[in-house]
C-alpha cells in the first residue's frame, strides 16, 4: 500500500511541473483566443460582448483574404521552390566525402540563423539604393531591371519567397537523401540495367519511390509557410499599403497596433482552423492518391 | 548535374571499344568536374550572404554603400564596440544568455522527469497525457501570441523574464519529452531494479540513474531549443517591452527600416547575434541536422 501511494505521488508531482506548464502556456490560451474572439476588448476596462461579429468582420475584409492569399504565394513558393532544388541536391549530395559534407553543411547552415537577422540581411540586399542586387543589376548594364524590390506591391511577395527558400531547402535536402538512400540496391541496379540513369532515374525511379518522402515534404511546406511571420514582419511589416500581409502579421497588426484583442483573437482562432485544415487537409489528399 | 552520381559512371561499363574507353573517362571527369565546379559556386552562393554580413561588419558605411563586394578599406573593429556600447547589444546579449538558458534548465528538467514518468511507468490516464503532448506539437505558434499576451497581462507577468521562460519552455517540452522517452526505452529495466534494491525510492532513481543516464537526449534537445530559444522573435516581440530587457532578436529588429540607420553597426550588431549559432552549428552540425530533420517530420 506504502508503496503504490508513494507510486502515485511521485507521477503526480513529477508529471505536475511540465503538465501545468503545458497546459497554462499552450492549450488553454487556444481556448481562451476561441472564447476571447466573441468580445470587443480594448487592453483596459470591461469588456463587451460582440457574438460573432468579429468573425464575421475578419471574413469580410478583402485583407484577410488577401494575407490568406501571400500565405498560399508562400506555400507554392516553398512546394515548387524548396522541394525541387532539394531534390536534385540530394541527388547530387549523398557521398560522406569532405567536400559533399562541406556543400550540405552550406545548404543547411540558414536554418540556424535568427529570423530576424536573416530579414535584415535580404532587406539590405533587396535596399533601392544601397542593395546589392539592384548594385549587380547596375554593373550588368541591366537598368531596366532595377526596382524597389520590397516596396513594389507587383512583385515584393515573389521577392520575400526568395530568402523564405533559402533558409529552408537544407531540411528537405537532409530528408530526401535519407529517402533515397533507402531504396535498395536491386531496384537501382534492375534499373540501371534497363537503362534508366540520369533524368530518367529521377523520373522513373527516385521520385516514384521516394512519393511518400515527398509527400511528407509538401506537408511540411504547407505547415512552415505559416512559420513565416518573423521574416515578414521584419522585411516590410506587411506593407507596403498591406501588399505582403500575412494572416499572422494581419493578426499582430489588428491586435497590438490598434489595440483590438476580441478581433485579434479571433484571427487567431480563424488561424489555428485554416492551419489545421490545410495540414489534415492535405494529408488526406495525398493518402488517397 | 546528375553526372557526378555513381550510375553514370559504372554505365560507362557497358559501352563497347577498349579504344573509346579513356575517351570516356576524360569525359566523364570533365562532367564530374563541371558538376563539382557547379556544387561549389552554389556552397558559396549559399553562404554568401552571411560571408557579407561578417565581412560589412568590419566596413565603414561608405565601403558599405561604395563597394559591396571588396574587403574593407581599414577594418573597423570599433563597429563591434560602438553596437556593444551605443546599440544597447551588451544588454541585450546577456537578457538572451538568461532567457536562453534558465528555459533550457527548465526545459531539460521538466521534460526529462516527465519523460521517465511516461515511458517508465504505467498509471491510468496515460494516454490522455501522451495525446495532449501530441497535440501541442501541431498547433501554429503565432496563433498562441494574443490570447497569451492578454493572459500574461491579467496576472502581471508581461515585461519579465518569466514572461519568456514559461512559454518557450512550455512550446518545447513536447519536443524534449518524446525525444528523452524514445531514449530511454532503450535503458533495461534491470537498471532501475537495482537502483530499487540499493534503497532508492523513486526519486532517487529518477535523479542517481535515469537523468545522468539520459544526457545524451538531453544533449540533442539541448542543442535545438537553444537555437530555437536564442533565435525567437514573436514572443519577444509581444512580451517585452522594456528597453533593459530585450532580448538579441528584439534589440535588432530596431534596424530593420533599413533607412538613416548606421549600416556597419548594424551588421556588427549582427555578427554578435549570429557568432554563437554559427559556432554551435559548426560543432554539432549532425545533431542540429538529423534532429531538425526529426522533430520537423514528427511535428
Amino acid at each position: 500500500m506504502a508503496a503504490a501511494s508513494r507510486l502515485r505521488s511521485f507521477i503526480l508531482v513529477g508529471l505536475l511541473p511540465a503538465l501545468l506548464l503545458y497546459l497554462i502556456f499552450v492549450l488553454v490560451p487556444i481556448v481562451w483566443s476561441a472564447f476571447y474572439g466573441f468580445y470587443e476588448w480594448k487592453g483596459i476596462g470591461a469588456a463587451k460582448f460582440l457574438g460573432l461579429a468579429n468573425y464575421t468582420e475578419a471574413l469580410r475584409d478583402p485583407i484577410f483574404w488577401k494575407a490568406l492569399k501571400n500565405n498560399l504565394i508562400i506555400v507554392a513558393a516553398s512546394i515548387f521552390g524548396q522541394i525541387p532544388i532539394a531534390l536534385v541536391l540530394s541527388l547530387v549530395l549523398w557521398k560522406s566525402s569532405w567536400f559533399h559534407r562541406f556543400v550540405r553543411s552550406a545548404v543547411f547552415m540558414p536554418m540556424v540563423l535568427a529570423s530576424v537577422v536573416i530579414g535584415i540581411m535580404w532587406g539590405y540586399i533587396y535596399h533601392p539604393q544601397i542593395g546589392i542586387v539592384n548594385y549587380v543589376l547596375d554593373k550588368a548594364g541591366l537598368h531596366s531591371w532595377i526596382r524597389d524590390w520590397l516596396g513594389d506591391p507587383k512583385i515584393n511577395m515573389y521577392a520575400v519567397c526568395a530568402p523564405i527558400i533559402w533558409a529552408n531547402i537544407g531540411p528537405y535536402m537532409i530528408l530526401f537523401i535519407a529517402a533515397i538512400q533507402n531504396i535498395s540496391s536491386e531496384v537501382e541496379d534492375a534499373a540501371k540495367i534497363d537503362g534508366a540513369i540520369g533524368y530518367k532515374r529521377l523520373y522513373l525511379i527516385v521520385v516514384p519511390m521516394i512519393w511518400d518522402t515527398i509527400k511528407v515534404a509538401i506537408v511540411l511546406c504547407i505547415s512552415g509557410s505559416l512559420k513565416a511571420f518573423d521574416l515578414i514582419y521584419v522585411m516590410t511589416g506587411g506593407g507596403p499599403a498591406q501588399s505582403t500581409e500575412l494572416l499572422a502579421t494581419y493578426m499582430y497588426n489588428n491586435t497590438f497596433n490598434i489595440f483590438r484583442y476580441g478581433y485579434g483573437s479571433a484571427v487567431s482562432t480563424l488561424i489555428i482552423v485554416i492551419s489545421m485544415s490545410l495540414v489534415l487537409g492535405s494529408q488526406l489528399l495525398m493518402k488517397r492518391k | 548535374m546528375e553526372t557526378t552520381t555513381p550510375t553514370r559512371a559504372t554505365t560507362g561499363e557497358f559501352k563497347p571499344g577498349a579504344g573509346f574507353g579513356t575517351l570516356f573517362k576524360l569525359l566523364r571527369r570533365v562532367r564530374s568536374w563541371a558538376g563539382n565546379a557547379f556544387l561549389a559556386a552554389y556552397a558559396v552562393a549559399t553562404l554568401y550572404p552571411l560571408i557579407w554580413l561578417f565581412i560589412s561588419s568590419f566596413k565603414s558605411n561608405q565601403d558599405f554603400f561604395g563597394k559591396p563586394f571588396a574587403l574593407p578599406s581599414t577594418w573597423q573593429f570599433e563597429n563591434y564596440a560602438k553596437a556593444w556600447k551605443v546599440a544597447g547589444i551588451g544588454t541585450a546579449l546577456g537578457n538572451s544568455v538568461i532567457v536562453t538558458f534558465l528555459s533550457l534548465a527548465l526545459t531539460l528538467l521538466a521534460g526529462t522527469l516527465a519523460a521517465y514518468i511516461l515511458s517508465r511507468l504505467s498509471f491510468r490516464l496515460k494516454g490522455l497525457v501522451m495525446a495532449l503532448f501530441v497535440l501541442g506539437m501541431l498547433i501554429p505558434i503565432h496563433s498562441t501570441l494574443v490570447p497569451l499576451f492578454i493572459m500574461m497581462k491579467k496576472i502581471g507577468i508581461l515585461d519579465t523574464y518569466a514572461a519568456l521562460i514559461l512559454p518557450y519552455t512550455a512550446f518545447e517540452l513536447p519536443v524534449a519529452i518524446f525525444v528523452v522517452a524514445a531514449y530511454l526505452t532503450s535503458v533495461p529495466k534491470e537498471v532501475e531494479e537495482a537502483a530499487m534494491i540499493d534503497g532508492n525510492g523513486y526519486w532517487g532513481i529518477f535523479f542517481r540513474v535515469i537523468f545522468p543516464l539520459s544526457v545524451p537526449a538531453m544533449a540533442t534537445v539541448a542543442i535545438l531549443a537553444f537555437l530555437r530559444f536564442w533565435n525567437d522573435f514573436a514572443f519577444a516581440l509581444v512580451f517585452i517591452n522594456k528597453q533593459a530587457l530585450k532580448t538579441l532578436p528584439l534589440s535588432l529588429a530596431v534596424f530593420s527600416d533599413g533607412f538613416g540607420t548606421d549600416y556597419s553597426l548594424t551588421m556588427a550588431a549582427m555578427s554578435i547575434a549570429v557568432i554563437p549559432t554559427v559556432v554551435i552549428y559548426l560543432v554539432f552540425q549532425e545533431q542540429i541536422m538529423k534532429g531538425m530533420v526529426a522533430g520537423a517530420v514528427k511535428g
